[in-house]
């Protein structure tokens, strides 16, 4: 057997090892992702299995003349927004202050990562219950300090519900941030503070041109990741409102996903999933850009 | 076919470990069950029915509810990819997509041959079997929903319980007051059996054109005022599911409601005899509609133990068995010879569900009821309930739904 000369060995060697990845990444993602594609050019309700003709684009002809998926996609892009701009600053301000020396950082430090730890599920049943509005722990606080005359009723408002379930959002995801810009935080080299401040730059100066620069690389990435995980999650929405009142948080995945698994329609559920997927694409394509940089 | 097969694959994976050590004799039967106490257990009338039939091993799985809809949607996609249970407790609301897909194994020469058929009330099989005649489900437990009231709330307004629905709006309104709110409303999942009390049984009808007439349209009008206009529920209630109305009711938040007897014991521990029961409000012409809320067994067409499985289900549904069953699950035995001595709960609480059996009904079992459920209602209803839509335009919805 003709042995392959040194270079092609090493050559072949990181495939090799990564073979078992790739072929794990093939069944468990590209495989249902072909599968969905192909989903999405049938009418595939589950109940009628034996009827499930080729429709080609129909279900995506449909969805563009559907007002409940344009509805859904505006509020993914408010759900996205807010929710990750609101745990983008309360991470940095949080990140800012777990830099400084107090006396339990230690703890402060561990403490902070706990409901990052928590499931999505767990956190959406906790909140619905501290929002409750008969027997929340946010109204009882609200009404003692006189805040509010009466109970609000959180999640049963359009106008408040949407902001119950970013503020559960950003009580979760917050912690990614602070723990990632603290991070970051600790690998800007402290001379750079002292030349700042040598020619003559304060706090603030200080934080303007060597902390947000020194930051920035990992802001963008982590901003890039977290938009596409928040953009992707459906779990705390789903056991905090179900997507109501009425279709007040019905975002676009929740959408597909009740379309997909409340409705049976899985031909159409693969569609709004694959349009979000390509949407997706192009936050995924900067962060691939960014990684391979 | 092609693009279920990873489904299938999937399902079939999942189901190795139990098709492998147990596929050769005895006989076993893979049986999906939701009870709503995680605690109990069926592992009793296992041992007994092993126990009795040696032949057959009983795999009792129990399925997460999710609403309904994790527990449906799973049988769903496990039966189309094959690897499904043998038997599974099923709901009335399912018949109508199960049929459609063809899952069901026909009970009826089984239960024509079964000594517990005449065990069982003539009305619940007549409520059990399919519009087309044939008997796919087996009952096993039934409740009928009817009217919880705060009977020291209404003592102290010298109102008797409500019979219709004036007495009952006058009931609401005088329990109405600041922080008490004299009815706890359903808006969220779950909430159609509310909306069917009031709509279904106040003139509107589940027939073609029968939710838009003009009397249907007035039912509704004055369901959503109850919230709306006469502000007798809690501002939470649109998005208010089983565990808010019945806390609320625990808590003396809400002097009324609407569930059935496996709450009963709950709110007796929290309100003692302060609480009764009664069955709900009927319509201007006397019609009514309290939801029967069902639970049965049914066998599939792909299972290949269908006679070990009828032979499970028929026990659960039999005497003393079912008595134990009911028990575990905290609904009421189908079984007369069990109800004579039905202990469980309190007796205003079986009284005021036997009361509510002469206008026991379920939507029909057809596909769209399931979707009606789950998501149309509502979100429809709860548009309606913040005044995003108007009540004439959810009947239109509704009736969009059901018949085209």
């Amino acid at each position: 057997m003709r042995r392959l000369p040194a270079g092609g060995r090493a050559a072949l060697t990181p495939w090799a090892l990564l073979a078992p990845a790739l072929l794990a990444t093939g069944v468990v993602v590209f495989l249902p992702v072909l599968d969905a594609l192909w989903m999405s050019l049938h009418q595939f309700v589950l109940f009628r299995p034996n009827v499930e003709p080729f429709v080609g684009l129909a279900n995506y002809v449909t969805l563009l003349g559907d007002p409940t998926f344009w509805a859904s996609l505006g509020r993914s892009l408010v759900w996205v927004g807010a929710g990750v701009s609101a745990q983008f600053a309360l991470g940095f301000a949080a990140a800012l202050l777990l830099n400084r020396r107090f006396a339990w950082r230690g703890m402060a430090r561990a403490l902070i990562v706990v409901p990052w730890a928590l499931p999505s599920v767990i956190i959406g049943l906790v909140w619905t219950w501290m929002l409750d509005f008969n027997l929340g722990v946010i109204n009882a606080l609200l009404l003692r300090l006189g805040l509010v005359a009466h109970s609000i009723a959180w999640l049963a408002q359009p106008g408040t519900a949407m902001i119950a379930v970013i503020l559960a959002l950003t009580w979760q995801g917050f912690p990614f941030f602070a723990v990632t810009l603290l991070a970051g935080l600790q690998g800007i080299p402290r001379e750079h503070y002292e030349a700042a401040a040598i020619d003559g730059a304060g706090a603030l100066g200080s934080f303007w041109h060597v902390t947000v620069p020194g930051l920035a690389p990992v802001m963008a990435t982590a901003l890039l990741l977290r938009m596409i995980w928040v953009a992707n999650s459906l779990d705390l929405i789903f056991v905090m409102t179900g997507g109501g009142p009425g279709t007040a948080t019905e975002t676009l995945p929740l959408y597909a996903f009740l379309k997909a698994w409340t409705g049976l329609d899985y031909g159409y559920g693969s569609a709004l999933a694959v349009v979000l997927t390509l949407l997706l694409l192009a936050v995924v394509i900067l962060y691939a850009a960014r990684a391979s940089a | 076919m092609k693009r279920r097969n990873l489904l299938a694959a999937t399902a079939a994976l999942a189901a190795t470990p139990l098709a492998g050590p147990h596929a050769a004799s005895p006989t076993t039967v893979r049986w999906w069950y939701h009870f709503d106490d995680p605690k109990a257990s069926p592992a009793a009338l296992v041992a007994a029915f092993e126990k009795a039939n040696p032949d057959i091993r009983i795999h009792a799985e129990s399925i997460p509810w999710g609403g309904g809809s994790d527990y449906d949607n799973r049988l769903y996609t496990t039966l189309v990819s094959g690897a499904g249970p043998d038997c599974a407790m099923v709901k009335l609301e399912n018949l109508g997509r199960l049929m459609e897909m063809q899952a069901l194994k026909d009970l009826g020469p089984w239960v024509d041959a079964w000594s517990g058929k005449s065990d069982i009330d003539p009305n619940i099989w007549r409520i059990n079997t399919a519009p087309n005649g044939v008997r796919y489900y087996l009952p096993v437990q039934y409740v009928v929903l009817y009217l919880y009231v705060r009977q020291d709330w209404l003592d102290a307004v010298h109102l008797a319980p409500p019979k219709t629905f004036p007495e009952f709006l006058r009931a609401a309104q005088a329990m109405t007051e600041k922080g008490h709110w004299g009815f706890g409303l359903r808006g969220g999942p779950g909430g159609q059996d509310f909306w069917a009390t009031f709509v279904l049984g106040g003139g509107a009808s589940l027939t073609k054109g029968g939710l838009v007439t003009p009397a249907a349209t007035a039912a509704n009008a004055w369901f959503i005022d109850l919230y709306r206009e006469w502000k007798v529920c809690p501002p939470s209630a649109p998005t208010d599911g089983f565990l808010q109305t019945i806390n609320n009711m625990k808590a003396g938040v809400t002097g009324m409601t609407i569930h059935h007897i496996g709450s009963a014991n709950e709110l007796v521990a929290a309100l003692g005899n302060r609480i009764n029961a009664v069955p709900v409000p009927r319509g201007p012409k006397g019609e009514g509609w309290a939801t029967f809320g069902d639970g049965s067994n049914a066998v599939f067409t792909h299972s290949r133990n269908q006679e070990a499985a009828w032979r499970w289900i028929s026990f659960l549904s039999t005497g003393q068995n079912n008595v134990a069953f009911n028990i575990l699950t905290g609904q009421v035995t189908v079984t007369t010879s069990g109800a004579r001595h039905w202990t469980a709960e309190p007796e205003r609480f079986v009284k005021a569900t036997l009361d509510s059996l002469p206008i026991a009904k379920v939507f029909p079992a057809i596909p769209a009821t399931a979707e009606f459920v789950s998501t149309v209602w509502p979100q429809t209803t709860q548009k309606a309930l913040l005044g995003e839509i108007t009540p004439a335009a959810m009947m239109q919805i509704f009736e969009k739904l059901y018949f085209g």
